[in-house]
């Protein structure tokens, strides 16, 4: 920070260079030493509202079958129907509601954590609120990150929203059984996908039958 | 829709700042939004001056300088304008990719962030 010449008896311009998004980053990278202090693999899930977020990480945790060795953070405006649901997998789950923010953010995360019992949690996902625009912007300290887009959204998702899905170590498809009755061809996505983020996988799944739930979890590195 | 949050931080900051440095009335801000924090200008002036209703600030000049995107490609190092491949009227919000090569591999060099560069005031 500077002081720069008066340009007038008492007035002075302060120049700096104060990163408005820094904190964010900031406060996510001391997340994440907690995360990695703890051995916890953080994964943060994304995603279109109604895409099927909530039903995707029910999957998960049915697949995994780990109890309360697996939390979850869920993000909502302002209900606690999600946790709900969650809780009914056996996970250890914490609600964490945003009211009139449309994302969740490395603070309130941290705030979390700081509320939740972490000790034995092995894995700790940390669902998003339903947005593709606002968390990008917002790290949250995850190890991985997780994007979630359905069949019934329509083809054009991911050529909308090429700045979230660049940020996602997984792109996943869901309602992928809604596909045909949606006039949707996949593939078309997938090449989308490819083209905006050939590092990650892309994959199709049906959350209520859990198909592709195994990739998922394969390409998030965990044993199944 | 992240104009709040960032709008918050911004009349924090330079409320904080103000205070730190003995002013008593803050006259202007000088902002820089990159093209790619997908912030509406128009927005975060509102917020902004909102924000800072009530405070030493109130009714400071809000100045936004939008900072256009520059990227450097991973695949042949070329700097400068991403290349849209879209149709016209997504502007920055399109996948873009590297106007030489083509590649989709590029790194965002300016343009991605959102800055306090000035504050004018009076103490
Ligand atoms: N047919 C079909 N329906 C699904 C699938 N996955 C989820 N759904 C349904 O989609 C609706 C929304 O699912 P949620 O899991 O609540 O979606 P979400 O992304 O968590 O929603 P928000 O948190 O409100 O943004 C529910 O009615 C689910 O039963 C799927 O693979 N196929
Ligand atoms: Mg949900
Ligand atoms: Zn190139």
């Amino acid at each position: 920070m500077k002081v720069v010449k008066p340009k007038g008896p008492e007035i002075f311009d302060i120049e700096l260079e104060k990163d408005l998004l820094a904190k964010n980053r900031n406060l996510a990278k001391e997340n994440r030493k907690r995360f990695d202090h703890l051995k916890i693999t953080a994964i943060d899930v994304m995603g279109s509202i109604g895409s099927g977020k909530t039903s995707l990480i029910k999957a998960l945790l049915k697949k995994l079958n780990m109890g309360e060795s697996v939390g979850v953070i869920a993000g909502d405006l302002t209900t606690t129907i999600d946790a709900e649901r969650i809780r009914e997998e056996g996970a250890r789950v914490i609600q964490i509601n945003t009211g009139k923010e449309c994302h969740l953010d490395a603070h309130l995360v941290g705030q979390a954590i700081e509320r939740m019992s972490l000790s034995g949690i092995d894995i700790l996902f940390i669902e998003n609120v339903g947005n593709l625009i606002c968390p990008g912007e917002f790290p949250l300290g995850a190890h991985k990150r997780i994007v979630v887009t359905s069949t019934t959204e329509g083809p054009y998702t991911l050529i909308k929203h090429p700045y979230i899905f660049r940020q996602a170590d997984v792109i996943v498809l869901n309602k992928i059984d809604l596909a045909k009755a949606m006039k949707l061809n996949p593939s078309q996505l997938e090449k989308d996908s490819r083209k905006i983020n050939p590092q990650a996988p892309f994959i199709r799944t049906n959350a209520i039958k859990g198909t592709g739930i195994p990739e998922i979890l394969r390409s998030l590195k965990f044993k199944t | 829709m992240h104009e709040f949050s960032i709008s918050s931080e911004i009349a924090k900051t330079v409320l904080d700042t103000a205070e730190e440095n003995k002013g008593i009335r803050v006259l202007s801000i000088l902002l820089e939004i990159g093209e790619m924090t997908l912030l509406s200008v128009e927005q975060v002036k509102f917020w902004v001056q909102e924000l800072l209703k009530g405070s030493i600030a109130e009714g400071a000049e809000i100045n936004i300088k939008t900072i256009r995107v520059r990227i450097q490609c991973e695949f042949c190092q070329h700097q400068g304008r991403p290349f849209f491949d879209q149709q016209e009227g997504v502007g920055h919000l399109g996948p873009y990719c590297c106007p030489k090569c083509k590649s989709f591999q590029v790194k965002v060099k300016k343009g991605g962030g959102c800055t306090l560069r000035q504050i004018r005031m009076v103490r």
